[in-house]
């Protein structure tokens, strides 16, 4: 589903310095995987993720997504196959301040061409366990519930990715293992999840974990016995 | 049903920072208030500018003052011991002089019983009515034999009338001018308050011999006018008079002869002074406050794009293109800017129909204005608009998320 070929990214500091962010990457991530991307900071994961989720270009490589090279398309189609194909989760959650957690799902739908955005957004936020929770605002909500909100935003236009960019990140211990829990069960129903983390601990509930150093891939290892969520956790 | 779709949640996220939406409307809101206003007020007090003006002068009339500059009172030279007798004069030699009234002036109190007012007296001959296209609304003017036997009737204005008799007819009562006794014999028709504040109803017109000799004592006029068959010629009749006055008066080459001679023309200069800044200085003021107000919304609206920087890198994350952001913020600053403007509109208006009114402007016409204050406000919307939404659209959705 995600292949990526030699993929490398350069930036230029504000001084003109270049820097190496991603050398020589080449990965490949099947339909219906839950892989986890770990590294230090600064190894070059949220590069990676901004470029398997088409918000950043790579310099050099090629990208194909669902087996269409997504590196030449343009910014307009771009867009269409970030709000089609794949959901967010970020760290500080994203979600817009003074806004219900309904309007708050319902955003991606808003620049797609579906019908029923109301009823899509309050199923979405059902399956997140926040039925009783869509007319409040960001606000009124706990780290976890908003980032569940998140969650429900990631997945109402019904993407083939999701993308996770540490998103335990800012959240108390219960709320990290809930989320991971979330998002092993929408990994067994057949989504595909790709979990960027800096936590060794939340890479091993994932069925794969690519580690990346200093902008290279150094490991690539399937977990043998994948760490289920304990009951007493939750 | 996608762009109505984005268009009404743009409207509900505005609504959910009124604070910010309407420092953005305050921007737009003054400066087009502003431009309501000056158009507006200014628009009116020009048309009463005028029609004083035209009141006065008429398009056909040469007036003979007696002082210096046109405007300013000098002293008095020595020549401008100006007589009925020389206007008289200039009537037969100058052709193209249809008719002439002499003027002389003097400002005292007026009685009837114990009711008192102050009012400027107006000597004129019994043509008056003719060369000042002015005439009595009520009761008669006077005629010639009464010029002659120095009568003492008077025609008053309005303001006078309702001062010394409140709702009764003056006409046939007897008042009392300085400390001369004078019949009412006639209303003058309203002409209002003029380009000065002076009000033109607080006046008594009386035959100009009974002025100069029962009340100012003096033998001397204060000025004329004459009406000419063709304005053309006016500039023309101009050096006659002055050439004819100068030889009666005994004047030598170089010495000043006291005199202010305005014509058609040089009423036109100053209609066309009195235009300039009705309509250029006092708009441009009103354009000054526009761009300030635009500046500040324009400022207001990219301070909010910086501070909506993760806002955007969501959108954009989600699957919103680089035109719908620049939509969505084009949208908002047009409607806030429109919204602001339409509401300058409205206040600048009414101030201006309320100051009309104070300064007995007459009418205040808005259309012009309001049409100038859509397109302001438009135009300045569209400017304040653009620069932040493609300031907003040109962030690469990872580089607006860090």
């Amino acid at each position: 589903m995600i292949e990526l070929q030699n993929i490398g990214k350069t930036y230029q500091r504000p001084s003109g310095e270049p820097v190496e962010a991603l050398i020589d990457v080449s990965l490949q991530i099947e339909r219906g995987e839950f892989v986890a991307i770990v590294g230090t900071s600064g190894s070059g994961k949220s590069t990676l993720m901004n470029i398997i989720g088409l918000l950043d270009l790579p310099s050099r490589g090629r990208y194909f997504l669902g087996g269409q090279d997504v590196t030449t398309l343009d910014g307009n189609r771009q867009a269409e196959m970030r709000n089609k194909k794949i959901g967010f989760v970020f760290q500080s959650f994203h979600l817009l301040p003074r806004t219900t957690a309904l309007e708050n799902v319902e955003l991606p739908l808003l620049y797609s061409d579906r019908k029923s955005i109301r009823d899509m957004s309050r199923r979405a936020l059902e399956a997140v366990n926040l039925a009783d929770r869509i007319r409040h605002r960001p606000s009124e909500l706990s780290g976890g519930q908003q980032q569940r909100v998140a969650i429900a935003r990631a997945l109402v236009n019904e993407p083939d990715l999701l993308l996770a960019d540490e998103p335990t990140g800012n959240l108390d211990r219960q709320s990290a293992l809930e989320v991971v829990s979330m998002f092993q069960s929408l990994n067994r129903a057949g989504r595909t999840i790709v979990l960027i983390t800096h936590d060794r601990e939340i890479a091993s509930y994932a069925g794969r974990i690519v580690k990346l150093e200093r902008g290279s891939k150094a490991s690539d290892d399937r977990v043998t016995e994948t760490r289920v969520v304990m009951q007493e956790a939750q | 049903m996608k762009a109505i779709r984005l268009a009404s949640h743009s409207m509900r996220m505005m609504k959910r920072y009124k604070l910010r939406t309407s420092f953005m409307m305050l921007g737009s809101f003054i400066g087009v208030a502003a431009l309501t206003f000056v158009v507006s007020a200014g628009q009116s007090a020009e048309r009463k500018v005028l029609e004083m003006v035209t009141q006065m002068f008429g398009d056909s009339g040469i007036v003979i003052r007696v002082g210096g500059g046109e405007d300013v009172g000098g002293p008095r030279g020595a020549g401008t011991r100006l007589k009925i007798d020389d206007i008289a004069a200039i009537a037969k030699e100058v052709p193209g002089i249809e008719d002439w009234d002499p003027m002389q002036t003097l400002t005292t109190s007026i009685r009837h019983g114990d009711a008192t007012d102050n009012a400027q007296i107006f000597g004129e001959s019994e043509r008056w009515q003719q060369v000042w296209n002015r005439s009595a609304s009520r009761g008669d003017s006077f005629d010639e034999t009464a010029v002659a036997s120095l009568a003492r009737v008077a025609i008053v204005g309005p303001t006078v009338a309702k001062e010394l008799f409140g709702n009764d007819d003056p006409v046939g009562a007897d008042i009392q001018i300085g400390a001369v006794p004078f019949k009412v014999i006639g209303v003058l028709e309203s002409w209002g308050t003029d380009p000065h504040g002076m009000d033109r109803d607080n006046e008594v017109i009386v035959p100009i011999t009974t002025l100069m000799h029962r009340l100012a004592h003096e033998d001397t006029i204060s000025g004329a006018k004459l009406l000419l068959k063709d304005p053309a010629s006016s500039d023309a009749i101009k050096v006659q008079i002055r050439k004819i006055l100068r030889e009666r008066h005994g004047l030598s080459p170089g010495q000043p002869d006291g005199l202010t001679i305005i014509t058609p023309t040089e009423v036109r200069r100053m209609v066309g002074k009195v235009q300039r800044v009705m309509f250029v200085y006092l708009p441009l003021v009103a354009a000054i406050a526009l761009l300030v107000g635009g500046i500040v919304s324009a400022t207001l609206m990219l301070a909010s794009v910086n501070e909506r920087v993760a806002e955007i890198g969501l959108r954009r994350a989600i699957g919103a293109r680089a035109e719908d952001i620049r939509l969505q913020f084009l949208m908002e600053t047009a409607i806030t800017i429109v919204a602001g403007g339409l509401g300058g509109i409205t206040v600048g208006f009414l101030v201006a129909l309320f100051s009309a009114k104070q300064m007995h402007l007459g009418n205040v016409d808005p259309w012009m204005a309001a049409l100038l204050g859509i397109v302001a406000s438009a135009v300045v919307g569209v400017i304040a608009g653009v620069l932040p939404a493609v300031r907003a659209a040109r962030l690469q959705p990872a580089e607006a998320l860090r």
